[in-house]
């Protein structure tokens, strides 16, 4: 899988190579947008992650030339203006998605493998790992073939960790993104702790062999089994 | 008070003394002219009689048609000596022919005959009705004066609108003007200096608000923009020490403790960031969004999140309450307050949510009253909570001056309430 990164700014150009490298893609660099043309023309990438600010150009204009030369590369906008006309836009523009500026790093390649997904099976959007698999838009867990019946936020909870595998999460991290903008400047993190009690419980009862790991009581980990 | 009425009062006002004082002098030249020209005749009229009487001629006859008389009568000399020998003075005199009184001139004079016999001689000669002339004095003068006010207050405004009309134009275009949005540029149709002067003022002063309010409104956002790729680097690179260092368990809170300070940050920014949006009007699409749906739905999520602290949240809601606003905006307002409400109430105690006839009310448990004045502005906050942006009411306060909502804030019975009230019921089942 190749993936070509356009980002002016060195350091998160720099890191997020790094993260990408680590998750076995093919990571070229762009850091203008003459750059960025320039290899589009030349090359074909999986996927795109297009800082759409960038020195020498609007990245929007990068879309169009993709456009032009009816290449169906996945693209990525990494915008740190997090507005709702860019986004517009840029999706109408053929962009696949939009990634507002600061993103978590999981965040990042839980995004990146969703648009591989999608182009790679033609929209079917099932998560796999070990004997678990999770359709986001059906609700429905599946653990060794047979379904997994979940509450709403056990089933959110699962999958915020299915598209993170092995990253360690803050509970104030996981509690946000489950439950809301506010969620994590909560007094403490009970509520949190109640239902990934459950969901553990479910699925080791089911005889799933993935296992979201307490770490140090502070954040999880998803554990897939190791092949 | 406009520029004309308070010119027409003071027009007015100096005029009255000056007619008053014109008209008093008036008055005392006329009645001394008079009295001038009748003493003069007066005294002819004596030297004639005397004349005639020394010498022993006839008299001339006291009934000539002239209403002029005169009495003669013959003084001891004490009393002539010890009068001034000439006098004039006014007095009330009876005329037969006319059987009534009127008031005359009178001259007094003493003379004496060749044989020593003192005479006084009095000379009377009517003359005008004094309060007749004053009568008719202050009823020409308040004719003149209503006149000449009338015409001078017509030729002042005419004057006036003819040559402040520059002014006026002015006056309706800073009618028009709001701060922070560009308008047509100042009229300068004059070629009165002072005008043009001022003119060229007011654009030069629209023209620097402009610039100063767009380089204020970008600042905030071009400042939260341009930290979004530094944040960004930051937190994956706390995440890739995480995941890719084994970190022990010392270092793991550690990391997480950076990160949750940098979600702060981040939070602040984005909070700005959406202040500065709604301030610049970029929530233009409104769709019909149900308040009371959105509560219903919120409500149960802080209380699970806020679990611990056992708060009693009771809702009274109508089954919908449709408004058309922006749905990211609305629940930014409904969570907002609804947040405020769960932090600032203390463990076991007591909210109440109401929602009825377009009036949101929340009301929750707390003993001192906030500061009313200032609970809405951007990080005021009355105690500091820990991971608290300070921007939550702020942002509740912009959401409702964008939809000319009424927010009020109000402590009693040791009860915080907030309550918005939508300006319109637009929908109620």
């Amino acid at each position: 899988m190749k993936i070509l990164i356009v980002e002016d700014e060195p350091s998160l150009r720099e890191i997020m190579q790094r993260a990408l490298t680590q998750e076995h893609y093919v990571v070229e660099t762009a850091t203008t947008y003459a750059e960025a043309d320039a290899k589009l023309a030349a090359y074909t990438y999986d996927c795109i992650l297009l800082d759409i600010m960038l020195p020498d150009g609007n990245g929007l204009h990068l879309l169009e030339h993709l456009k032009q030369q009816r290449k169906r590369d996945n693209v990525i906008i990494i915008s740190a203006r997090d507005s709702l006309d860019d986004k517009i836009l840029g999706l109408d523009m053929g962009a696949d998605d939009y990634l507002p500026k600061p993103f978590h790093t999981a965040e990042l390649l839980a995004r990146i493998k969703s648009v591989l997904r999608r182009g790679k099976s033609g929209g079917e959007m099932e998560l796999r790992l070990g004997n678990v698999s999770l359709e986001p838009e059906s609700s429905r867990v599946r653990v060794a073939g047979s379904e997994l019946p979940l509450l709403k936020k056990e089933f959110d909870i699962l999958l915020y960790f299915m598209q993170r595998p092995n990253h360690l999460v803050d509970k104030s991290v996981l509690a946000e993104a489950v439950w809301g903008d506010h969620a994590d400047q909560a007094d403490n993190f009970h509520f949190v702790y109640a239902q990934m009690k459950n969901l553990r419980r479910k699925l080791t009862e089911a005889g799933a062999d993935i296992e979201i790991k307490s770490i140090y009581g502070f954040g999880y980990k998803l554990i897939p089994p190791t092949e | 008070m406009k520029l004309i009425y308070r010119i027409a009062l003071r027009l007015s006002a100096v005029l009255i003394p000056l007619m008053a004082l014109w008209a008093t002098l008036f008055y005392f030249m006329t009645v001394d002219e008079i009295n001038d020209e009748a003493d003069d005749a007066l005294g002819d009229y004596s030297e004639l009689i005397i004349i005639r009487m020394l010498a022993g001629r006839e008299l001339p006859p006291l009934n000539d048609g002239s209403n002029n008389s005169y009495s003669i009568t013959p003084i001891p000399r004490e009393y002539a000596e010890s009068k001034s020998h000439i006098e004039y003075y006014d007095a009330e005199v009876y005329i037969p022919e006319k059987e009534e009184t009127e008031p005359a001139r009178i001259l007094s004079t003493i003379f004496c005959d060749n044989d020593d016999n003192y005479y006084e001689l009095k000379v009377a000669m009517p003359t005008f009705e004094k309060e007749d002339l004053v009568r008719t004095i202050l009823f020409w003068i308040i004719l003149l004066y209503f006149t000449l006010l009338i015409t001078l207050i017509g030729v002042t405004t005419w004057i006036f609108h003819r040559s402040m009309r520059p002014l006026y134009d002015l006056l309706q275009w800073l009618d028009r003007f709001t701060p922070g949005k560009p308008g047509s540029p100042v009229p300068d149709n004059t070629n009165i200096t002072e005008f043009h002067k001022l003119n060229q003022a007011v654009q030069e002063a629209a023209d620097r608000s402009l610039v100063l309010f767009e380089q204020q409104k970008q600042f905030i956002g071009n400042a939260s923009h341009e930290l979004q790729t530094p944040l960004a680097i930051l937190g994956n690179r706390i995440e890739w020490l995480l995941d890719n260092t084994e970190p022990n368990e010392k270092q793991v809170e550690e990391l997480f403790k950076m990160q949750r300070s940098l979600n702060h940050i981040v939070r602040l920014n984005k909070t700005l960031l959406l202040l500065t949006k709604i301030e610049n009007g970029q929530f233009p699409e409104s769709s019909p969004v149900d308040i009371a749906a959105l509560i219903g739905e919120q409500a149960p999520l802080y209380n699970e999140i806020y679990e611990s602290r056992h708060i009693d949240c009771h809702l009274d809601l109508p089954d919908h309450f449709v408004v058309s606003m922006n749905d990211s905006l609305a629940s930014t307002l409904v969570t907002n307050l609804l947040k405020n409400a769960y932090v600032h109430t203390e463990p076991g105690h007591r909210i109440d949510i109401s929602l009825h006839n377009g009036t949101l009310t929340i009301a929750n448990d707390g003993d001192t009253p906030l500061d009313a004045a200032h609970i809405f502005d951007r990080f005021y906050q009355g105690h500091k909570k820990e991971g608290s942006t300070g921007l939550g009411l702020a942002l509740v306060k912009a959401v409702c001056r964008y939809y000319n909502l009424h927010i009020e804030y109000r402590h009693a019975n040791g009860r915080h309430y907030f309550i918005v009230t939508w300006p319109l019921k637009r929908k109620e089942k």
